[in-house]
């Protein structure tokens, strides 16, 4: 029995082969009871996304790796030879690693996106819905979850605006809580001013308001935006009612000065202004970010705080690896106590048995007692058994790494002759209760 | 017993600290448990006091230090739980922590004397501990809010912007709680004042004390003005942000002063420690 997982990603198969291999066209479901008509996994999740299709599956033999990776072209009618080379195949540990990773967004093409945990989550639900999982894929995929959560609340890996946009969103967010109160001015009508105009209209800003030399291309982007065009010589009255105020103009020389701005805020009662000047060379006067309650950031400073942001994530990146190889030692060691069950199994039937077999063998002897008595004996043989097996069986199943168990097993096999005696059950079982009956 | 607050406090300190550090949102539940645990400690101590002295433990300025600490961490937790932000719990903490030592490191039940027993005694120092107490929250946010200005305006985006609510979040709530603090001072002086005009013919040297001119009042007068002031700057002259979170935090530090320094070494009028 072991933990498997056979996929492909953007890592190793290029855009054309990632659109034709999509589990989630025909239903998740129907790619699921495809592969169980196979009967090679006891346990199956699929989890198929824009930039990967992985199966997570329970096999018994090698076999199965072959057919589940047969099963990826054939389920969507492709040359198995193309396919294969792009599919990769990990195991036990390394496959529960790079599930924790894939939940945390660490195998994402941005690193630190939240989404995929969502999509995770939503392929197991599926196949646990349909009962495809059994223990090992339950553990294994609520644990993915864990490690996707602590992943977001422990490290700042999805932290951090890492675009300029994003960068000025969140600033203003920062400073005026949300934006859907807001008015904003946008200086000049260019391919830049319209970019950012959009982003911030994403945001349902109150008010937009569009302001350029020439009124007639302020008039034009208004009206793709569904915004207001005032003159440029109105311009000191639209920044009085703006509270984010966008300079995109073409300008050799500062369009907005510091004395003029200061005048302005004089007028607004020091409401706060943030000013983002994403014009080359700059529209605003330096000196205007001096200016009590106006936050003044041009192009570089935006470019900064996301080439910080950037580094910011490369640097969360350890502690997410380091949270994911904790959980994996976690499943793991999991996985591996189950291992060692049928051990524990067996050498409890074992000592069973031989308590079993010397009362038999006693009974002539015992015969006379009165019923109390013969009870009495039975419970402190029993009790007696318990408490030899206390402490190995504490011990055995507190066995975390693969070689321990593995060598545990073996001598205990040997020592208590479990596996022989497990063989010779089978055979002696009805011989044995049949001969309880003679007596 | 009377240590069983304050240890509280601090540990809630500690795991405030901690998780304005590591922000775990687990962290974060525990500071809130634990100063949860503090203030209901706190009460039943207070319950205490007062089965033991027959009145509320009003009486002197240890006992109403105690009484302001635990006012301000319930304000404090109403705040938290209502708005779902803890970044202001380490800065609420510490004092809570600082001030609740002395209380319990001196703890005293002080009789009430005769001149103090009087409806309104409770009005005035019930009235003036809501006051302080939120304007303890105000000089947190008003310290929160200028760390977060500076780290903006200086386009260095760090540790507090990371972990603070936006500018406008801070000054909102800095307006709110300035408001409440000032109308609960201005009821609390005034009946103050009323009283005095009652109690005038009391042998009590005490109230013999009475007068503008006494350190205490004289201190807690100049408080009002400042905050009056900070209040009518906001509205009326456009102050906003970083002025009026400033002048919130210079304003606390005066009545900081007023209340343990002055009311332990200072006034003759409102000396009911022993």
């Amino acid at each position: 029995m072991r933990l498997q997982v056979v996929g492909l990603s953007h890592r190793t198969a290029p855009i054309e082969l990632r659109e034709c291999v999509d589990f989630a066209r025909g239903g998740i479901d129907v790619a699921l009871k495809g592969l169980a008509e196979h009967g090679v996994a006891q346990e199956s999740v699929i989890l198929s996304t824009c930039n990967r299709a992985e199966v997570y599956a329970i096999i018994e033999s090698d076999a199965a790796t072959e057919t589940i990776g047969r099963f990826f072209s054939e389920y969507h009618q492709l040359d198995h030879r193309e396919t294969a080379e792009h599919l990769y195949t990990l195991n036990g540990g390394e496959a529960a690693r790079h599930l924790f990773r894939v939940a945390a967004g660490l195998d994402s093409l941005v690193v630190g996106e939240p989404q995929i945990l969502g999509q995770v989550k939503s392929a197991y639900t599926v196949a646990s819905d349909l009962q495809f999982t059994g223990s090992i894929l339950n553990r294994l995929f609520h644990s993915s979850f864990a490690v996707g959560k602590r992943v977001r609340s422990e490290t700042g890996l999805g932290e951090g605006a890492v675009s300029v946009s994003y960068a000025a969103i969140a600033l203003a967010k920062k400073i005026f809580g949300k934006l859907s109160g807001l008015g904003v001015l946008i200086l000049g009508a260019g391919e830049m001013a319209k970019l950012t105009a959009i982003h911030l209209k994403a945001q349902h800003v109150r008010q937009m308001t569009i302001a350029s030399r020439t009124l007639k291309a302020a008039e034009g982007l208004a009206a793709r935006l569904d915004a207001k065009a005032v003159s440029w010589t109105d311009l000191d009255r639209a920044l009085m009612s703006a509270d984010i105020v966008v300079t995109a103009t073409g300008a050799t020389e500062p369009v907005l000065t510091g004395p003029r701005v200061d005048e302005v805020m004089r007028q607004r009662r020091n409401r706060p202004l943030f000013i983002i000047d994403i014009a080359v060379p700059r529209d605003v006067d330096a000196a205007v970010g001096d200016l009590e309650q106006v936050f003044l950031y041009n192009i570089d400073d935006l470019q900064s705080i996301v080439k910080e942001n950037l580094a910011r994530r490369t640097g969360e990146l350890e502690r997410a690896e380091a949270i994911v190889s904790e959980e994996v030692t976690r499943f793991m060691s999991w996985v591996q106590s189950r291992d060692i069950i049928p051990t524990v199994v067996a050498l409890r039937q074992r000592f069973e048995a031989i308590r079993q077999s010397e009362l038999l063998r006693l009974e002539p002897k015992l015969a006379g007692l009165p019923p109390e008595a013969r009870a009495r004996i039975d419970e402190i043989t029993r009790l007696i058994v318990e408490k030899l097996l206390l402490t190995p069986t504490e011990q055995l199943k507190a066995v975390s790494d693969e070689t321990t168990v593995v060598a545990y097993a073996d001598a205990l096999n040997r020592l208590f002759r479990l596996a022989a005696e497990e063989q010779a059950r089978a055979a002696a079982d009805p011989d044995a209760a049949s001969k309880v009956g003679r007596r | 017993m009377h240590l069983v607050p304050v240890v509280f406090y601090a540990a809630a300190a500690a795991a405030y600290a901690m998780h304005f550090a590591s922000r775990q949102p687990r962290t974060g539940r525990t500071a809130t448990a634990l100063l949860g645990a503090g203030v209901l400690a706190h009460t039943f101590l207070i319950g205490m006091q007062t089965v033991e002295a027959g009145h509320a433990p009003l009486v002197g300025t240890t006992a109403a230090i105690s009484a302001f600490v635990w006012l301000l961490g319930l304000a404090y937790l109403y705040v938290e739980l209502t708005t779902e932000e803890r970044a202001m719990g380490v800065f609420v903490a510490i004092l809570l922590t600082a001030l609740g030592l002395i209380p319990a490191l001196m703890p005293s039940v002080v009789q009430r004397p005769a001149v103090l027993r009087s409806p309104l005694f409770t009005l005035h120092v019930v009235s003036l501990l809501f006051a302080y107490a939120s304007f303890a929250l105000a000089c947190v946010l008003g310290v929160t809010y200028v760390l977060l200005f500076k780290e903006i305006k200086a386009k260095h985006l760090g540790f507090f912007y990371a972990r603070l609510p936006s500018l406008q979040v801070l000054d909102a709530m800095n307006g709110r709680v300035l408001t409440i603090g000032w109308l609960f001072l201005t009821l609390g002086l005034l009946v103050g004042g009323l009283w005095a005009t009652q109690v005038q013919t009391s042998p009590d040297p005490r109230a013999q004390a009475m007068s503008v001119a006494d350190p205490k009042i004289l201190v807690a007068l100049v408080s009002w003005g400042v905050y009056s002031f900070a209040l009518y700057a906001r509205r009326a002259r456009g102050w906003s942000g970083r002025r009026t979170a400033l002048l919130s935090a210079i304003a606390f530090a005066i009545v900081l002063l007023n209340f343990v320094p002055v009311g332990y070494f200072l006034t003759k009028s409102h000396n009911f420690n022993f």
